[in-house]
């Protein structure tokens, strides 16, 4: 019952940062002509140039495992909206903590996503990223790239970004279709929902994760 | 016989069941409903404990041991098997192209792909598509209905439980074995190289899922349902309205509404 689909994790996501190189295919510039603020970059070229910078920053053998998680953490910054991310992650929550607490929950999660993923990097071998075309679906751009791996069929990620501040802000990543900001989502809410809708048993099983 | 029976009994009642809830375009489940996940939980923690004990194992070796064209083999031979099942759904869905393509893989993979143990046809340019009946109900706006962790399956809901048992019925491996030991030997021998093929092909991620989730039978759960909707529209793009809707307790609007409060 399990299909391979499952079985791409989300490590994945951003392993395929790593890999960006070669030419993109037909970037579609007229899409962006819906988004209703004048922005200086289309969403293609933010993912191309987020590429660019984790293959530069976070691909390095010798890099210790705790610095490509700080530089990974800042990838984060510069190009997740981090504020919209940690309360879409926090479902209905995010309402019954304050915001000094949503502050903190966005740094851990950030680590935590980095201790999940950072090291993805590490194992950067051979692979191309590729960056396709981009589709407007109601508020936000869907940036369509694609894994190419050398030993088996290529992995389709789709960036879910959106405007702010005149540019535009990675908000979720799914890939073959699994949302990874819906996965966390659903997964950090029922840990809440099993301690009595407490968001601090969330956040405690965060710190120890990271060590914070 | 009789267990034939009383399957085919059940799987027309929870049909006449889920076919009240249907509609016209195909379901796309937007949020985890899981109304008996108490028992949902304790049997998830014995398939976790029974996988642990044996098919963890045995895929682990099966990953170390085996070489990369006894892998690739054995993936053609038990998506081979399914392809009468394909093929039938496709065409149940109104997809007689797909049908034919199902049924097309299913004799050039038996014959000159040796009892499907090499995929030409995929060589061929006919790629494999994986349709069951869960997909069929779906196809036609059935959803997803409570989730439902099957001893030793795994994740599932109403709808894809019942899709097992008809797509059981349905197989023709499954008529021809109660009349012949060959028929049953390949059966039974189908089954178990798909459980070591499709835990081998998870393996790697589903480790790492268990390592870095806070609650893995919620990360799980919320990953069948989002895997199922993928195979539901064959891996076309979410349509506008079911990305507005697939986060319809509380979706990104409302967390970019809530952010610049």
């Amino acid at each position: 019952m399990a299909n391979s689909k499952i079985a791409i994790s989300a490590a994945t996501m951003i392993a395929i940062a790593a890999a960006w190189s070669g030419p993109s295919s037909a970037t579609s510039l007229s899409s962006s002509v819906v988004a209703e603020v004048a922005v200086e970059t289309s969403a293609a070229e933010v993912i191309k140039s987020m590429a660019d910078h984790a293959m530069n920053e976070l691909t390095d053998q010798s890099l210790a495992d705790d610095v490509r998680r700080k530089k990974f953490v800042s990838l984060m910054d510069r190009y997740f909206e981090m504020d919209v991310v940690s309360r879409f992650v926090l479902g209905r929550y995010w309402r019954s903590i304050s915001k000094e607490e949503i502050e903190e929950f966005s740094v851990l999660l950030q680590n935590y996503l980095a201790l999940n993923y950072a090291n993805q990097f590490k194992e950067f071998n051979g692979e191309q990223f590729v960056v396709g075309d981009q589709t407007q679906k109601n508020k936000d751009t869907f940036v369509n790239s694609q894994f190419v791996r050398p030993d088996g069929p290529p992995i389709n990620i789709v960036w879910r970004m959106r405007v702010f501040d005149d540019s535009y802000k990675i908000i979720d990543v799914s890939i073959e279709g699994l949302s990874m900001g819906i996965t966390q989502r659903d997964e950090f809410t029922s840990v809440i929902q099993q301690n009595n809708d407490d968001v601090s048993a969330l956040t405690a099983a965060l710190k120890a994760k990271t060590g914070l | 016989m009789k267990f034939r029976a009383l399957l085919s009994l059940c799987a027309a009642g929870s049909l006449s069941l889920l076919t009240a809830c249907a509609s016209t375009e195909p379901a796309q489940d937007t949020s985890d409903f899981d109304p008996i996940e108490p028992v949902n939980r304790v049997v998830h923690g014995i398939n976790g404990a029974v996988d642990f004990m044996v098919l963890y194992p045995a895929a682990m070796w099966y990953r170390d041991i085996a070489p990369e064209p006894v892998k690739t083999s054995v993936e053609s031979f038990v998506r081979n098997i399914n392809e009468p099942l394909n093929s039938f759904n496709a065409l149940l869905q109104g997809d007689p192209e797909q049908a034919a393509a199902s049924f097309q893989r299913f004799i050039m993979n038996s014959t000159i792909g040796l009892l499907g143990f090499n995929d030409v046809a995929s060589d061929f340019g006919i790629p494999y598509r994986r349709e069951d009946f869960g997909q069929t109900l779906a196809h036609y706006g059935i959803g997803g209905g409570p989730y439902i962790v099957l001893p030793l399956i795994g994740p599932s809901n109403l709808r894809d439980t019942t899709g097992l048992a008809v797509d059981y019925v349905a197989n023709p491996l499954t008529w021809g074995a109660e009349n012949s030991d060959t028929a049953e030997a390949l059966y039974l021998g189908s089954i178990g190289l798909s459980a070591l093929h499709y835990r081998y092909a998870t393996i790697n991620q589903l480790n790492e899922l268990q390592k870095s989730s806070i609650d893995y039978y919620a990360a799980l759960r919320s990953l069948y349902r989002q895997q199922r909707n993928t195979l539901i529209r064959n891996g076309a793009p979410a349509p506008a309205t079911a990305v507005e809707d697939e986060s319809a307790s509380f979706d990104f609007d409302d967390a970019v509404e809530a952010a610049s409060e």
